[in-house]
């Protein structure tokens, strides 16, 4: 893959997918015609889900011989551990690529349960499942062939900087490609980058900044709807309207598509700089609209938020303070 | 994240005497401590807030380029400023100090030494995490308006008012009712010496209302004050509903506090028995000149009942003080009118303290009053009405203490002598200026001995029966006080205010107004043009509440950030685990 026009050496470049649903490699494909830019200003040197090229390859890498890697997914188990490790060796630039990585994101949620109970709903409950031996997955298996390794399933989720230090961040789920594109290109200018542990590729405000609907001090609800329960106005804050919206606790960056389509932000972006945890961040403002100064009637008011939990945290609870349920 | 130079940090523990030393292994805990990183001296002290326990501080920050403090010791409440002053005389900004509780919340609370000692090392190790995020806020000062509130037109209130504007100060009393006089205006004679209580009210009460520095507003109520030292704001409200702001520097709170309700107690059978009357009726009483019973006969047999409502857990624990006092005036008064009546007196204890008083007991028991005993906590009397014809209208049956002897006591007349209570409007009052209430709802001072008349709220002070039950020279003596600590407030020209602010990072803000909402202060409006929220640091108290709900985070509470407080949250835990 060598370009001769090419006055610079290439870069190198890999992607990994750790716990991810694939949205993330895809959204790299999702620069269409541009990632022939990509490619005549960086080879590709692993990318599983696009390219065969074994781990023992880049094990055999020598240290920082990668660039930039951009590592998406959550770390889940011990094979995403492992191969995290070996990048960050491997890589001078290790970038957590979508909301998984930068936070532990949607595969994180899991840290409401415990490995137990997700064996046993998956193994055992499930109804597709039929496994009368109770047969669970094991790390070693002795065949006549040899040994069969499976990686460990780890009880907790956790987000990449939980794992391996980590340089930079590009939220999102997935990130946005322009976003990618500007990021990448400004890798592969050699223009200066910004301090390490940044979050790039997203704006400093928040959602709020670049929504176009109207607000008002005048946030105070009765009951919590889901966006499928009101006509919306397409002009009122969804707050203003009683649907839950992660937009003021959310960077900006995507270009408000969620909002734009109508639909209230989920807050894949993750927090603004000054806010560690945008769930407790967003708790905390909905507990102030609630418009009722009696025990009880807030009661009844918060039991009208649909699955709190996986509201304000659909994101980011392994990188919450509150990480996960006590086990 | 803010740059931080290297954190060089002073950990100071102290034994305050035996307070912390006798549960807390002061040498472990500097020990321990002195392993952290960034620790670079530890040192334990037996009173680190003595001149030598600050001089080794100062010679520390010096000879070892500190650039933290932490002291482990009291409640910051108590000594947070005393230490702040020895980093702001050593060159370092006050701010870059934090204190770990380890009395209140450690020694004085726990019976284990050994896990009392592990608790310190936590909170040390909490503070000292935190301090490292600790940055210099710069004071800040504000001219102060030299009008000052006075809330209650009692003598407590009426005394402050005229000290104050007889420096020529301009004072607001505002008063409940539709006259001054308070409790007082009820009093036919005072204790111990027997003077007229209306002379000196109406002397009292003609140079307030023709001062020329007072503007007294009657059956005027108050809401909420806004602002701080110096710089106070009310609307205050009047019984025909008129409204009226009022701008002041400081406020003296003198709301003093009401008579017990004596139908509580009953076996006494107030408000069943027509003759058995508190001592507040039986003042009005006295001022009639004529001691009547309901029915208008003069009374052959009177009892006097001490400590109705006080010292039993039951009504009230504390004493009220001035109710024996009260009860030998009575005594005096009663063997004036009605020589030939029979006095009884039926006291707990008698306590008459205070100049004059033991002597007016000595003088009241030479004059045939019938002096006895009963058991307050245990047995109270038991006041009857007698059936059989002929008998005098109610029996007194108690155990007489001091002899063990039951005892039966005719009366025609009863006074109870009432304690004294906080109004039932005290949180109101508490709430609206920002001052605490104790267990037994009377304002908490700032300091019982060494501040007593102010409050933890700066410019907010309390004077009389509002802050505990206590007679007119003390009553009168604290007003004094509050209006010379205001009038030196005054003169000073400026104070230093909250420093500890909160900021609004308008960059991150996105408009949503809901620190606008939650402000209890009204210190945050919304910038229209900027499309951001902006607090009004004259008016902001540095609550936190913005900061905890903004969900942007772009309200920073200064001092109570959220590194801040996670560093210290992560500083506890981390060393709660490593010495498990």
């Amino acid at each position: 893959m060598k370009e001769e026009t090419s006055q610079k050496p290439k870069l190198k470049l890999a992607v990994y997918w750790g716990a991810a649903c694939g949205g993330c490699c895809v959204s790299v494909l999702d620069v269409h015609e541009k990632l022939l830019d990509v490619i005549a200003a960086a080879d590709l040197v692993f990318w599983p889900i696009a390219l065969d090229i074994k781990y023992k390859d880049v094990e055999a890498m020598p240290d920082k011989y990668i660039d930039v890697t951009l590592f998406n997914g959550a770390v889940r188990n011990s094979e995403n551990e492992h191969i995290a490790k070996l990048l960050r060796q491997k890589s001078k630039v290790l970038v957590a690529y979508g909301s998984c990585a930068h936070m532990g994101g949607i595969p994180g949620l899991a840290n409401f349960t415990t490995k137990e109970a997700i064996f046993k709903r998956v193994y055992e409950e499930s109804e597709s499942t039929v496994n009368p031996d109770k047969i669970f997955p094991q790390t070693h298996f002795d065949v006549d062939e040899g040994t069969l390794e499976l990686p460990t399933f780890y009880n907790d989720v956790r987000s990449l900087n939980q794992v391996v230090d980590v340089d930079y961040y590009l939220p999102g789920c997935p990130p946005q490609s322009e976003r990618l594109l500007e990021v990448f290109t400004l890798i592969a200018t050699g223009a200066p980058l910004p301090p390490a542990g940044s979050v790039v590729g997203a704006s400093e405000k928040t959602q709020c900044d670049e929504c176009k609907r109207t607000k008002t001090e005048n946030k105070k609800v009765k009951r919590f709807y889901r966006p499928i329960d009101i006509k919306d106005d397409g002009v009122t804050c969804f707050l203003e309207q009683g649907v839950i919206c992660m937009g003021p606790s959310t960077r900006a960056g995507c270009g408000v598509r969620c909002i734009v389509g109508n639909a209230p932000c989920r807050g894949c972006y993750g927090p603004s700089e000054a806010a560690s945890d945008p769930g407790a961040k967003m708790l905390s403002a909905i507990a102030t609209m609630i418009d009722s100064n009696n025990e009880k009637e807030i009661e009844k008011v918060v039991e009208t938020i649909d699955d709190p939990a996986g509201t304000f945290y659909r994101f980011s609870l392994p990188s919450s303070i509150i990480r996960r349920t006590i086990v | 994240m803010r740059s931080m130079e290297e954190a060089r940090i002073g950990v100071y523990v102290c034994w305050c005497g035996n307070n912390i030393a006798k549960m807390v292994d002061v040498e472990l805990v500097t020990e321990l401590i002195g392993k952290l990183p960034h620790v670079v001296v530890s040192k334990n002290y037996k009173y680190m807030c003595s001149d030598p326990g600050q001089e080794l501080i100062a010679e520390d920050i010096l000879e070892h380029n500190l650039n933290r403090v932490v002291v482990a010791a009291c409640s910051p409440r108590i000594h947070e400023l005393t230490f702040r002053k020895v980093l702001e005389k050593s060159g370092l900004n006050p701010y870059l100090f934090e204190m770990a509780n380890i009395r209140e919340q450690d020694s004085w609370v726990h019976d284990n030494r050994e896990a009392a000692t592990r608790k310190a090392v936590e909170l040390v190790a909490g503070a000292i995490s935190r301090v490292q995020y600790h940055e210099p806020l710069d004071k800040r000062s504000v001219g102060i308006n030299p009008a000052t509130l006075v809330i209650g037109g009692g003598v407590a209130g009426m005394s402050a008012a005229l000290e104050v504007a007889n420096a020529g100060r301009e004072v607001y009393l505002l008063e409940k009712t539709e006259q001054l006089g308070g409790m007082v205006s009820h009093f036919d004679l005072t204790f111990p010496y027997l003077y007229d209580a209306d002379k000196m009210l109406e002397v009292m009460i003609r140079r307030t209302i023709n001062h020329p520095h007072i503007k007294v507003f009657y059956n005027t109520t108050i809401s909420e004050v806004h602002g701080y030292i110096g710089n106070f704001e009310t609307t205050i409200q009047s019984d025909s509903n008129q409204e009226q702001t009022l701008t002041f520097g400081n406020i003296i709170v003198a709301t003093g506090l009401r008579p017990f309700d004596a139908s509580r107690v009953g076996q006494y059978g107030y408000g069943r028995l027509p003759n058995v009357i508190t001592s507040v009726e039986f003042e009005d009483l006295l001022r009639t000149g004529q001691v009547r019973t309901k029915e208008g006969n003069i009374p052959q047999n009177i009892a006097i009942i001490h400590c109705v409502g006080s010292r039993n857990t039951e009504f009230h624990e504390y004493c009220s003080r001035t109710c024996c006092q009260v009860a030998l005036k009575f005594a005096n008064q009663l063997r004036s009118l009605l020589p030939d009546s029979n006095i009884y007196d039926l006291y707990a204890d008698m306590r008459a303290f205070g100049k004059g008083c033991e002597e007016l007991y000595t003088a009241t028991s030479k004059k045939e009053i019938i002096f006895m005993m009963f058991d307050q906590q245990h047995e109270l009397p038991q006041i009857i009405k007698s059936v059989a014809p002929g008998d005098p209208p109610m029996l007194i049956f108690f155990r007489e203490k001091i002899s063990g002897l039951g005892l039966e006591i005719p009366a025609d007349m009863i006074i109870l002598m009432v304690g004294m209570e906080a109004h039932p409007d005290v949180k109101d009052i508490a709430h609206a200026v920002g001052i605490s209430i104790c267990s037994n709802a009377f304002f908490i001072e700032k300091h019982p001995k060494l501040d007593p008349v102010a409050t933890t709220t700066s410019g907010v002070y309390i004077v009389g029966n509002c802050q505990g039950p206590k007679g007119i020279p003390d009553s009168v003596a604290q007003a004094k006080a509050a209006a010379a600590r205001v009038l030196a407030t005054i003169n000073q020209g400026s104070v230093h205010v909250e420093v500890t602010t909160a900021e609004v990072n308008e960059t991150l803000c996105c408009g949503c107004q809901t620190c606008i909402m939650v402000c209890p202060y009204t210190a945050i409006h919304y910038d229209r043009e900027k499309k951001v929220s902006v607090v009004n640091e004259v008016l902001c108290k540095g609550c936190g509440t913005c900061g905890s709900t903004c969900p942007t985070g772009a309200i920073r509470s200064k001092h109570f950030t959220d590194q801040q407080i996670l560093s210290q949250i992560d500083g506890l835990m981390k060393m709660a685990l490593k010495i498990e």
